[in-house]
């Protein structure tokens, strides 16, 4: 379970610049839940994944998992619950290192590092049966480096690392809007496939709209550092993307360019 | 010609000893470079530093091993001075360096309390292990070869267990690798600190080999290591973590073989400074001169 209380961040406090990222904001995620967080730019969305992940400290307010309140842990020490996909593929991977050798980062996230040889026969063969699952050939170029990998395969190894470890909360960061729409579309499936499988509880931003209305059990509207609207199931599956732009008013450009 | 084509072939088996020793040097430039992504100057310091602690535990009547393994844990602390400059206050890895083997020089001079100290009369591992053959520069090559042998045996090793694959996470991507729980902080203090404990090493053992320890003794020595790992790079490439490791070693010999190559054809010692300078600036320009396939020698970023 996910806790959000009063969550607060400020910046450029006390300049012409200032911006309140996060006004106040609660939420909560239930064990299992699947929320979707559409918003426009500067609603908060991504300074909310940051808090939770501990990348961004808060002002005010809370941050707490399974009971355990982490508000003043930094991110590695937060990394034992959540894992994260990035919205950049280069990002969620270290290019220099081998698929394997990332894999097992991975599997060890938040875990004490021994100094014992990581890479053994075993583990080789559970990655390579994990990566089957993903049907893009990988499995058979775990020694090859991440570098050499397209967007896509990067971003579909990233998402594996992230949910075969079963994190407590899964934080998907527009993880398939740097992707063309055919590979977004494959990823985002293997997301689905996943969640459902490893009944992973899920923060993901989007700007899809029509990822937003058909995913996940819950949607939230962030506006000005807020949650501004939510709607859940079962009235969630009633709604179209036109019906969910009329009812949020979405403004911006973008939003409506995707929609 | 004869002559200065017999000097260099005399000249050979002391410069293998000897650039092995400088190896160590060129090994503990390349893993902050290449392994954690952080530029370091500190073996500039830490090399005289180890050399200086050597030579006033030796002087005392201390046993070399002592020698070696205070110098070793004194680079270390050096080297985890650069990396906490670096990550507390946010301060350029390289200025952090050079902060940190500018007072660096002051302590050295403050350790050993003059400017140098001969050790021809004292114990040094070479004597210690080899007696009449303490000054023979096949006894010394197998020596320190034998360390060097060691230490990236046991580096392989180390980069290979779940440790080490963290801290190369932390150069290769510190965003992911924060996300998977790795502390950047004590991967970063630790691998910088082990490279200059690599560079002191260095010190250590060349302070014994020469016989004397001289606070000037670093002088340009990171140029000639940064020459050296380019050579290697160049020859064995840097695509696994066992060619990575060997680059050091293998442009270090290399390296001061063509050194004393340019010395026995008379260039004059001085000028080989801005030679050397010359051909590293060469070899990082070359990649933004002709482009593209030769970045990876350089290693620059994009």
């Amino acid at each position: 379970m996910l806790s959000v209380k009063g969550a607060r961040k400020t910046f450029y406090a006390g300049t012409l610049d200032e911006r309140r990222a996060l006004d106040d904001l609660d939420l909560t995620l239930a064990d299992g839940d699947f929320c979707v967080v559409i918003g426009s730019n500067g609603a908060g969305k991504s300074t909310l994944l940051n808090a939770i992940s501990g990348k961004q400290r808060l002002d005010a307010g809370s941050v707490t998992i399974d009971g355990v309140d982490v508000t003043a842990l930094p991110v590695h020490r937060r990394a034992r619950y959540i894992a994260r996909v990035f919205q950049d593929p280069m990002i969620g991977t270290a290019p220099t290192m081998t698929i394997a050798e990332n894999m097992l980062l991975a599997e060890l996230r938040g875990r004490r590092l021994r100094l014992a040889h990581g890479l053994t026969q075993r583990r080789r063969q559970t990655y390579r049966d994990r990566l089957a699952l993903l049907g893009l050939g990988l499995e058979n170029r775990i020694d090859a480096p991440v570098g050499v990998l397209s967007g896509g395969q990067r971003q579909s190894l990233s998402l594996i690392m992230a949910v075969t470890t079963e994190p407590r909360i899964l934080l998907l960061d527009e993880h398939t809007a740097a992707l063309d729409p055919k590979t977004a579309d494959t990823v985002m499936q293997a997301t689905i496939r996943a969640i459902a499988e490893f009944h992973l509880t899920v923060l993901m931003v989007t700007h899809n709209m029509e990822h937003a209305v058909r995913y996940g059990n819950r949607l939230i509207m962030m506006d000005r550092g807020a949650v501004h609207l939510e709607v859940a199931m079962p009235e969630k599956a009633g709604y179209t993307v036109d019906s969910l732009i009329e009812r949020f008013h979405v403004k911006t450009d973008r939003m409506v360019l995707q929609a | 010609m004869m002559d200065f084509v017999s000097s260099f072939i005399g000249l050979i088996p002391v410069t293998i000893a000897q650039s092995l020793i400088l190896s160590f040097v060129a090994i503990g430039i390349m893993l902050p470079f290449r392994i954690l992504d952080f530029p370091d100057l500190s073996s500039e310091g830490a090399f005289p530093l180890g050399g200086v602690v050597t030579g006033v535990t030796v002087a005392a009547g201390y046993d070399p091993l002592l020698a070696i393994a205070l110098a070793v844990v004194c680079g270390f602390l050096a080297g985890c001075t650069t990396a906490f400059i670096h990550l507390r206050f946010r301060i350029n890895t390289l200025l952090a360096g050079i902060l940190v083997l500018t007072m660096l020089y002051s302590i050295n001079l403050r350790i050993m309390g003059r400017t140098n100290i001969a050790l021809f009369t004292y114990e040094s591992l070479f004597r210690n292990l080899g007696a009449s053959w303490a000054n023979d520069p096949y006894f010394k090559t197998l020596v320190v070869g034998v360390i060097v042998f060691g230490v990236l045996a046991l580096l392989y090793a180390f980069f290979n267990t779940e440790k080490g694959m963290g801290m190369r996470a932390v150069g290769a991507s510190p965003d992911m690798a924060e996300a998977q729980g790795i502390s950047i902080w004590s991967m970063t203090i630790a691998g910088v600190g082990l490279a200059s404990a690599f560079s002191a090493l260095a010190g250590s053992l060349m302070a014994q080999s020469q016989g004397f320890a001289d606070v000037g003794m670093g002088f340009g020595i990171l140029i000639n290591g940064l020459a050296a790992l380019i050579i290697g790079e160049v020859i064995v490439g840097r695509k696994s973590i066992g060619r990575q490791l060997l680059a050091p070693v293998v442009g270090s010999v290399v390296y001061y073989q063509l050194i004393s190559l340019c010395l026995t054809i008379g260039l004059q010692p001085g000028d080989l400074k801005l030679a050397t300078g010359l051909f590293v600036l060469a070899m990082l320009a070359a990649p933004r001169l002709f482009g593209g396939s030769s970045t990876s020698i350089a290693g620059m970023k994009n």
